[in-house]
């Protein structure tokens, strides 16, 4: 009981100092705000498929760039929609696409899987680059709007409604327990009578859905879009990345991965950004969670586990 | 029908080239069980490695490929342990694990190469670079001919290790089987390091040989991983006999398109076929027995 | 209505600033205080750009280092230093737009210069107009910057549209026997694609036959399209891409024995590495610019263009391309408006949109040859008064080859067969 009520004080104080975030600090920090909001939410949208259903999706960049050239071209100058009526039409093209590749995609296993999905991300971006409605590699332009304040709210709108589906539909609810039964022995899922393909599926329209959903707000909000900015491979490199840092597979992990990694990220660029050496050390970084923490940041918190990454390190040393 | 012949002559060898750096690739999945995001990294390495040696030493980088083989086997040989580890781990989900590792590694190469080489461009040159043989109404670039004799002299040589020397069968049997060739007392970890070590040398000196061709930059390296994927895949993921047919299928296909399709629709078409030939045929893909848990 | 918060929630800082800056003239006037110029660059640092990005930075950096060394740039009788602000765009336009929303609100810069690629460019300057601090653009050469008609951005680099179908005449007027035909070859990227729609329009406005159009990726291998070049056989060859797929099809053509009678290609020709890296194989080899040293012009500042060079390769190592001279030009055009203005930074709102208009309505000669903005049409903010000239490699120097009346020395042509 006494966790519950420190989880639910935590979870208030943690909300409250979001709400209230833009009141104290400057449009920039905002901005930077709303770009690790945005992170988080897309890391979660991977988690989905890639931490509680065990696929690794390599190519869910090509969502969020469904989501953010859904938006661009209905707000753009042939058809003017207003911003929140662009936002199912992404969503719908995003979670439509993913069922239709879905299915068949989603029999291979491990590498497979994670190479379909790569090629597949890669025939979009593709062909973004040879339509005329995506304007081509030389990208589309939204009417801007200049109010980092709007893109706090709705950024923050997005990634808190994100994690909490998440959270209800994969801890709470059956669809999460099917979801991890498959993980852990899909052979045996099904035999226990679960449909895993229709949940495979399922579960992969929602992550789509999801990535579109920050898609369109990121084109909005960035007012300029182009292939490699929404649907480039380092996308997706990144989200994999975060979610292994924060802890695959678990509820919150991902938030806690993606803005640790952004706002490392953007402080190293503001400091040293004139050299490459950020790369290599975000490789070293990543090389080091896989060794010595392979549960990732959340794996911190809890003493025995400390004491075992500790262990793990000190032996790993020897 | 002259540019029919000459684009399946150019198609034709860059995909021996394709094949050099994605045998040692495909070896490295079915022994040792680890999709290397870094094989591009190596790749890019290589090419590094053919500049700085001809450029410091004065030596045609072709004198060089020996030397650059026991670089990078040397480098492989003792990273391979690691990476070995990481997949032998008890962890949930070794393959993801190993593919983030090898995505880290394959960060520090590019990421060190831009910091201690810059952005610039660097092209390698050879005795045999801007040569050709004239066959007819063919074009034969000389410097692509002889990187794709290597290709295939190297796949000969390696078939000849793996079916005709000890070592070859114990490779075989540590592909079927780890523990089972663990109990006939094959050393396996020592093996895994030996096959990483093969592995590497491979791609480093296929790096040389693309910088030779073309040209080299820290950004290079992805486009390579993508290859070697698309190959591996292709020739059935951990079978080594597929990957020079599917080597050259992939350069001819590259070369046709560019023509007759127009060069903008080579990757549309490229990676929409390796995506129907994972969707299409997973069943005959997958019965080569290389499954990779997740 | 949140708009408005922002704004007035700017303008009272600002008001706060300069009532602070107003405190300090006042002793300063007394005790020789200079007052201060905030620019920011927002431009590629890092990540596949930061070759060019620190190409602008130095064109930057030598007009505030020179101004500096003579004390700061005179308004109304005083003398204005000028401080650089970086912002790294990480060769990513939303990048960009994070770095100069930074630069403008954290670092209160008045005025900002431009990044390397039009991308980015595109992506900073609706930020531009939110806080109304005007950007001059020292690199951006995309038609599509300037389609977008933005009020707070300057070019100072006529658009590739312009300048790239101008060479081709250029080509056909300085050869002999004349070209009949031409290919073109573009990387499908936003710079190189719009490169190679202004060559093609270019060779159709002067009834060349385009035997070939072809767009490719970044990563294509380049054979295959040799060959078919080759095999249509134009007598000019014109490529729109960036230095490595530039070195890459001089590779290419010569291991298939291929070569046009003249080849042109267009960005990274100008860019030294071209020259280094291919040696002999690079001579003949055709590139556009919009400024050589050997051009007629001069200013106060940097003197002509000749001591611009010299004085620029005295304090890189490397000789100035024509868009590193543009970037320093940028600050010469800064510095008039500010001039105009007539007043010390720093600025609120009001006083930038002066200097906004005072830019705008810019019209003055520098070392890199006349500034005027277009003030309507597709080019709306770009300087299209630069003339494109027509250079060719020999030896690794680059020679002014046309028109007739820039050029120093006959062009090759046709280029002799590969040895």
């Amino acid at each position: 009981m006494r966790g519950t009520a420190a989880r639910a004080v935590l979870l208030a104080a943690v909300a409250a100092a979001l709400l209230a975030l833009p009141l104290w600090t400057s449009s920039y920090w905002t901005r930077i705000a709303t770009g690790a909001l945005m992170w988080a939410g897309l890391a979660c949208s991977w988690n989905i498929v890639g931490g509680y259903a065990g696929y690794v999706n390599f190519g869910h960049a090509a969502f969020f760039g469904v989501g953010a050239y859904s938006t661009a071209i209905l707000m753009g100058y042939d058809h003017e929609w207003p911003f929140f009526l662009t936002l199912p039409v992404g969503l719908a093209v995003a979670a439509a696409l993913a069922a239709a590749i879905g299915a068949p995609t989603l029999r291979l296993r491990g590498a497979y899987f994670a190479i379909a999905t790569w090629a597949f991300a890669e025939v979009l971006f593709e062909l973004a680059t040879l339509l005329d409605v995506t304007g081509g590699t030389g990208g589309l332009s939204l009417p801007p709007l200049l109010d980092e304040r709007f893109f706090y709210y709705t950024m923050l709108a997005a990634a808190a409604g994100t994690y909490a589906l998440a959270y209800v539909l994969l801890e709470r609810a059956r669809f999460g327990y099917r979801l991890k039964a498959l993980r852990d022995n899909e052979v045996a899922a099904e035999t226990m009578g679960i449909d895993t393909t229709r949940v495979k599926v399922q579960a992969f329209a929602l992550s789509a859905a999801l990535a579109a959903l920050f898609g369109s707000i990121y084109a909005y909000w960035v007012t300029f879009i182009d292939p490699p900015s929404v649907m480039g491979g380092d996308l997706t490199d990144q989200m994999v990345v975060m979610v292994l840092l924060g802890g695959l597979g678990h509820p919150w992990g991902p938030a806690l991965g993606a803005a640790a990694l952004y706002l490392v990220n953007r402080f190293f660029w503001a400091t040293w950004g004139d050299t490459a050496a950020y790369i290599a050390l975000l490789g070293i970084a990543i090389g080091a969670v896989v060794l010595f923490l392979p549960d990732g940041l959340v794996s911190l918190g809890s003493g025995r586990r400390r004491r075992g990454a500790l262990r793990a390190l000190i032996g790993k040393l020897w | 029908m002259d540019l029919f012949l000459q684009t399946a002559i150019n198609g034709l060898l860059i995909g021996g080239v394709f094949a050099a750096f994605s045998l040692g690739f495909q070896l490295a999945f079915g022994v040792l069980h680890v999709v290397d995001f870094a094989v591009g990294g190596w790749v890019m390495l290589g090419g590094y490695a053919g500049y700085w040696g001809s450029t410091l030493l004065g030596v045609d980088p072709f004198l060089l490929l020996p030397a650059t083989f026991a670089l990078f086997a040397a480098t492989g040989y003792l990273l391979g342990p690691l990476v070995y580890r990481v997949r032998a781990t008890r962890y949930a989900r070794p393959a993801l694990m190993t593919l983030a590792f090898t995505f880290g590694l394959f960060l520090v190469m590019r990421g060190g190469a831009l910091t201690f080489w810059g952005f610039d461009t660097r092209a390698v040159s050879t005795v045999a670079s801007g040569e050709n043989i004239r066959i007819g109404p063919v074009v034969v670039p000389l410097l692509r001919l002889i990187a794709f004799l290597f290709a295939a002299a190297l796949a000969l040589g390696l078939f000849a290790v793996l079916y005709r020397t000890r070592l070859g069968l114990a490779i075989r049997a540590t592909a079927q089987s780890r523990e089972y060739a663990g109990l006939m007392g094959v050393d396996v970890k020592r093996l895994s390091a030996l096959v990483y070590a093969l592995y590497t040398g491979l791609t480093g000196v296929a790096g040389v040989l693309m910088a030779a061709i073309y040209s080299v930059t820290p950004e290079t390296g992805l486009r390579y991983t993508l290859f070697a994927f698309f190959v591996a895949v292709l020739a059935g993921l951990g079978s080594v006999g597929g990957v020079l047919a599917a080597a050259l299928f992939l350069g001819v296909l590259e070369a046709m398109v560019a023509v007759y399709v127009g060069s903008s629709y080579s990757h549309l078409v490229v990676f929409g076929t390796l995506y129907l030939v994972l969707l299409l045929s997973p069943q005959g893909i997958l019965r080569r027995g290389a499954i990779a848990e997740s | 209505m949140a708009h408005g918060i922002t704004r007035r929630k700017f303008l009272a800082r600002s008001g706060l600033a300069a009532g602070a800056a107003a405190g300090l003239t006042a002793p300063s006037a007394r005790g020789g205080e200079a007052p201060v110029l905030r620019v920011g660059v927002v431009t590629s640092l890092s990540g596949k750009d930061v070759l060019g990005g620190n190409l602008t930075k130095r064109g930057y950096d030598f007009w505030a280092e020179t101004v500096n060394a003579a004390g700061g740039v005179e308004v109304g009788g005083r003398r204005v230093r000028v401080q650089m602000f970086y912002g790294d765009d990480q060769s990513t336009p939303s990048a960009g737009a994070d770095a100069a929303e930074r630069l403008i609100v954290q670092e209160k810069v008045d005025a900002i210069f431009g990044p390397y690629t039009s991308g980015s460019t595109i992506a900073v300057s609706p930020i531009c107009d939110k806080y109304r601090v005007p950007m001059i653009a020292g690199s951006a050469e995309s038609p599509n910057v300037w389609k977008r008609r933005p009020t707070y951005t300057f070019g100072m680099i006529p658009a590739v549209d312009l300048t790239a179908g101008k060479s081709l005449a250029v080509i056909v007027e300085q050869a002999n026997p004349k070209p009949r035909s031409a290919a073109v070859i573009g990387v499908n990227e936003p710079f190189s694609k719009e490169t190679a729609e202004g060559f093609q329009k270019g060779a159709r406005d002067i009834k060349l036959e385009v035997a070939r159009y072809d767009l490719i990726p970044a990563r294509a291998d380049l054979a295959p399209v040799v060959s078919s070049v080759a095999s249509a056989n134009p007598d000019i060859v014109a490529v729109g891409g960036h230095e490595e797929v530039l070195i890459n099809f001089v590779k290419a053509s010569k291991a298939l024995g291929y070569r046009p009678k003249a080849l042109i290609m267009h960005y990274g020709v100008t860019v030294p590495a071209f020259a280094e890296q291919l040696g002999k194989d690079a001579d003949g080899t055709l590139g556009i610019t919009v400024w050589t040293p050997d051009v007629p012009y001069k200013d106060e500042v940097f003197g002509t263009a000749q001591q611009y060079d010299q004085a620029s390769f005295k304090r890189w190592g490397t000789h100035p391309d024509y868009t590193e001279a543009a970037c320093s030009a940028s600050g010469l055009v800064l510095a008039a408006a500010i001039r105009k203005l007539g007043k010390l930074p720093p600025y609120s709102p009001e006083d930038r949109q002066a200097l906004n208009a005072a830019i705008e309505d810019a019209s003055l000669t520098t070392f890199y040859g006349p500034v005027r903005f277009a003030k309507s049409g597709d080019h709306h903010h770009c300087n299209i008064e630069p003339v494109p000239v027509l250079i060719q490699i020999r030896g690794g120097q680059q020679l002014t080859v046309g028109p007739q009346d820039a050029k120093k020395t006959d062009m090759v042509y046709p280029l002799p067969a590969w040895t």
